[in-house]
């Protein structure tokens, strides 16, 4: 608020009067700051943009700003989702899980949670322990061996873990397969799958593994399946089927295409880029080799008061 | 020397933290709104209106008593009375103190007389406000934010001014105060845009002045 | 080679063992067992290249010459005349060189080309991250396609509006508002999931329209593999202002990527003649380290300075952009947000200084241990350092990539902190179109309907 104008308008009027002596200089006066204003939110409105390109896409496109900066609810659920990606990472698959459900539990060569994130090659390998009692409990010489694993998320595996390889063995067990021995591994990556196929003599090896945590999900599982396994198998030797959780493949589904994928594997006994499964595209979806994967479906996850239910 | 700044004196200034209710009442204060009380004289009262509108500006407060004494500060009651007490209330003392701030800032920097003749013994004041707080906003009966020029003068010399003042810009009168007034003055209020109230307000003052140098025109 | 601290000599049988052992603490370096054992041999391993001479290290390559064609390509093709300035210094001076206040842009500059990776990995060894900052700053690389990139005062952004099935109409929706906040200068670059001629063209021909219909200075280019691009430009004929590639720093490495020189130069020439942007700079590129570990291609030799090595590859080709993808390959190889920092930092120095276009994808994968404001943190600094571009994409989230980037929003916030400015073409469109005003926001900032 700045002084008003009227002295500078009598200084030059008295001026114009013919008054020559100046007028006497006003005295600095002491800053008054300016007066605190009552602060209204600003209405939301949502954006037309916004539910128009939510047809197309799942970017958060559309979401308004403050300054240069996001709205507080656009912080939160953002937030949320950061935090439910790495509460799922962080999780570490318990000793007696496997146990407790029934499985062959197993362990990779890593000890602990850090090691694991930072030694792939550590977990591609079974210790000393599991592979004995793998020898000694495991049946072997079977046509599909499918393990379910951590990968990089233990709460998807202790999700849909069991459900999938249930599904998954029935399917099997109704085409007169035989299944190998239900087993669960800790600290496990992709390849950890061919020493294990190879040790029980499988045809076909399947991990069921967590997936790599995208923003706001963490209990999705990948399916990773190699014919004839055996260490040394690379990635070209592997076929894959992601997105496996109940908003995206959900489990009964993801085990009727694995079957699908296994018989393929039989008949041309082969697996990876060389396996044909064109014939297949329309059951198969995606892992007919499109690459594409269907964009994970973006729910608000963040409430506040009476809608939410207490945990 | 003419159009000399006629600086005003602030007699007492005086603030009530907690103000008794009956106090508040009488006062014109509303007891379930307001606790606190700010109360300032000074020896010029048209100033002290133009610098408790400023207070309204600068902190939550409203003004609840504004008075003019009988015949100005030259009869005053006593030492510190002046020519009249404004009052301000706030729920919060420190909102008080902002707004006496405010008041004493435009008081000592802004708002005074001028001497319309060499003596100073006629006095104007023409005052342009840029915008309007919320006391003489509903005082004049105008959107708060408007610009307002502020005229007084002696009877005739305002009565004249006046007439210079409608005539030299696209201004219209607000409220014209005509004498006699608690301190035997007359005043307007005009109101437009701001250029046009500041040429107003320049044209009264001009009025004023050519009146105390020639006051007999037959 | 031998150094001695507190009394315990500690020794080195080779340049390579020296440079790796020289490096800060790299998860990757751990993984490929180079990394020295404890703080004070990492030392012993800096006072030992300190005092090793620029020739030296240009006469030790960490993949023989007989062995490797990007070693052969930086030997052949080096500046002799450049390299003459500065060969007889130590690493140890040369650092103080580039950090003496009488050391100009234009210096260091004339000196670049004359520059092995081995010698820039090794200078970046021993600096620490605010020398980094101070030395990147100094260095400017100008370079030119539609809009004039890297100016002193700017800094530009990709906008990366990937979609994980290629909607065209998902990838235009994220472009419209990314170019709405102020990015995409740099350029407007996608990732796409289906790595085929036809959908590369498709998408470049989208992108192209969208920048001719709203007038925008800018460039496009769809990063799929560059055989892929090469024949949407040559047998579809489609407009490409910049065609892509990402490099590695040996030939193996790049062998896992389908690529080597002679393709690299056949692709490079095919663009000179086809490409559509107007200005001599067509080429973008990216690097990061841990691609040469991640194909067993990294001939025993730490991630810095297989880094370094790429961008002896990039400099043959004068890019119009090169990013080095900090953090999105995983915590095996950067494990957390000081690891991620210090990659981000040196990377960008060493490139600047081998006269690159550096920008930098500050990032990170949800397994990192990498927080949010850590990369936030991240983003200042690279802008601090001078960094030419960084990317954009919706809350700094990639829906199809799923990894944690830089966001619509961050571009103007980094711009506005540090009193940086877009590239100059661009910069008056946006002041058009009203999405700025100068270099404030203007009335339609972040208003997608300026966008056609």
């Amino acid at each position: 608020m700045s002084l008003s104008n009227t002295r500078t308008l009598m200084a030059e009027l008295r001026q114009r009067m013919g008054e020559d002596d100046p007028m006497p200089s006003r005295r600095e006066p002491q800053r008054i700051p300016d007066p605190p204003v009552r602060v209204y939110p600003k209405p939301r409105r949502p954006s037309r943009f916004a539910k128009e390109a939510a047809a197309h896409t799942t970017a958060l496109v559309g979401i308004g700003r403050v300054g240069t900066r996001y709205a507080t609810s656009v912080v939160l659920q953002f937030q949320a989702e950061l935090a439910v990606a790495h509460s799922a990472v962080a999780t570490v698959l318990p000793d007696e899980w496997a146990a407790e459900n029934g499985l062959l539990s197993l362990n990779s060569r890593v000890e602990d949670h850090r090691q694991f994130l930072l030694r792939p090659d550590l977990g591609r390998r079974l210790d000393e322990d599991s592979l004995s009692r793998l020898r000694e409990q495991a049946t072997k010489g079977v046509d599909i061996q499918p393990i379910l694993a951590d990968g990089l998320s233990a709460v998807a595996c202790m999700g849909s873990g069991v459900a999938l390889l249930e599904h998954l063995t029935a399917e099997c067990e109704q085409r007169g397969w035989t299944v190998g021995t239900p087993m669960c591994a800790r600290f496990a990556r992709v390849w950890l799958e061919d020493e294990i196929g190879q040790e029980v003599g499988a045809k076909v090896a399947v991990i069921l593994l967590g997936e790599r945590p995208g923003l706001g999900t963490g209990d999705g599982l990948s399916a990773y399946m190699v014919y004839k396994p055996e260490v040394g198998k690379t990635d070209s030797d592997r076929n894959m089927i992601s997105n496996i959780h109940q908003r995206g493949i959900p489990p009964p589904e993801a085990a009727h295409r694995l079957a699908l994928m296994a018989g393929a594997m039989l008949e041309q006994v082969t697996s990876g880029v060389t396996l044909d499964l064109g014939p297949l595209t329309t059951e198969l979806g995606d892992a007919a080799g499109t690459g594409l994967r269907e964009p994970q479906v973006r729910e608000p996850l963040v409430f506040v008061g009476e809608e939410g239910e207490g945990r | 020397m003419i159009l000399e700044p006629l600086l005003p004196s602030i007699l007492s200034v005086r603030r009530i933290p907690n103000a008794d209710p009956a106090l508040l009442r009488a006062y014109g204060a509303d007891p379930e709104k307001h606790t606190s009380l700010g109360l300032l004289t000074c020896d010029q009262d048209d100033p002290v209106y133009v610098a408790l509108d400023e207070a309204t500006k600068h902190a939550s407060v409203d003004v609840v008593f504004a008075k003019s004494f009988w015949a100005g500060a030259g009869s005053a009651s006593g030492p510190l009375s002046g020519e009249v007490l404004g009052v301000i209330a706030a729920s919060d003392p420190a909102e008080i103190d902002e707004g006496l701030a405010a008041m004493i800032r435009c008081l000592e920097h802004d708002a005074c007389f001028y001497g319309a003749n060499d003596d100073g013994s006629i006095a104007v004041f023409p005052h342009v406000i840029s915008s309007l707080g919320h006391y003489l906003s509903a005082e004049a009966g105008l959107p708060v934010g408007s610009a307002m020029a502020y005229l007084v003068a002696p009877p005739m010399e305002a009565t004249i001014g006046l007439d210079a003042a409608l005539k030299a810009a696209d201004v219209t009168a607000a409220k014209v105060f005509t004498p006699p007034t608690e301190t035997n003055f007359a005043a307007a209020w005009l109101t437009g845009s701001l250029p046009d109230c500041e040429a107003a307000a320049v044209a009264y003052a001009e009025a004023v002045v050519a009146v105390g140098r020639e006051p007999r025109q037959l | 080679m031998r150094s001695t601290i507190r009394g315990v000599g500690y020794s080195f049988d080779t340049v390579k063992e020296v440079l790796a052992k020289a490096n800060p603490p790299k998860s990757g370096d751990d993984l490929a067992g180079v990394s020295a054992s404890s703080a004070v041999e990492r030392t012993a391993a800096r006072a030992v290249l300190a005092d090793m001479t620029l020739r030296h290290l240009r006469n030790n390559p960490v993949v023989p010459y007989e062995q490797d064609e990007l070693t052969r390509l930086v030997e052949d093709t080096l500046d002799e005349q450049a390299f003459k300035a500065v060969g007889h210094l130590t690493v140890g001076q040369f650092r103080e060189w580039l950090l003496e206040s009488s050391t100009t842009g234009a210096m260091i500059r004339s000196i670049s080309l004359g520059l092995t990776p081995e010698i820039v990995a090794a200078t970046a060894k021993l600096m620490s991250n605010m020398d980094l900052l101070v030395a990147g700053a100094k260095c400017r690389v100008i370079v030119r396609a539609n809009n004039t990139f890297g100016l002193p005062g700017r800094l530009s952004s990709r906008v990366q509006p990937n979609h994980p099935t290629d909607d065209v109409q998902g990838i235009m929706h994220s472009a419209r508002e990314g170019l709405a906040y102020g990015c995409g200068d740099a350029v407007l670059g996608v990732n796409p999931s289906t790595d085929t001629p036809e959908s590369t063209a498709e998408i470049l021909r989208e992108l192209h329209d969208l920048r001719v219909r709203n007038g925008i200075p800018t460039q496009h280019c769809v990063l799929s593999h560059v055989i892929v691009q090469m024949k949407a430009l040559s047998e579809l004929k489609c407009p490409m202002d910049l065609m892509f590639q990402s490099f590695a720093g040996s030939e193996k490495a790049n062998a896992a990527f389908g690529i080597n020189v002679s393709l690299m130069d056949e692709a490079y020439a095919m663009m000179r003649e086809l490409g559509s942007a107007s200005g001599p700079n067509c080429m973008y590129f990216e690097t990061g380290q841990g691609s040469a570990l991640s194909s067993d291609a990294h001939h025993g030799a730490d991630q810095v300075t297989m880094e370094a090595r790429c961008y002896g590859f990039a400099r043959r080709y004068k890019p119009f952009l090169v990013n080095t993808v900090v953090g999105f390959i995983g915590p095996e190889y950067l494990e957390d947000g000081p690891q991620i920092t210090r990659a981000a930092l040196e990377d960008h120095f060493m490139g600047k200084l081998m006269g690159l276009p550096m920008g930098c994808d500050a990032c990170f994968t949800y397994h990192s241990s990498m927080s949010q404001d850590e990369l936030e943190s991240l983003k200042v600094l690279l802008g601090a350092a001078g960094c030419s571009y960084l990317m954009s994409m919706p809350v700094g989230d990639d829906i199809m990539l799923n990894y944690q980037s830089t966001s619509y929003h961050d571009i103007p916030s980094v711009r506005m902190l540090l009193g940086k400015r877009p590239t100059p073409e661009f910069d008056a469109w946006l002041s058009s179109v009203g999405i700025m005003d100068g270099a404030v926001p203007g009335p339609r900032f972040g208003d997608v309907t300026v966008l056609r």
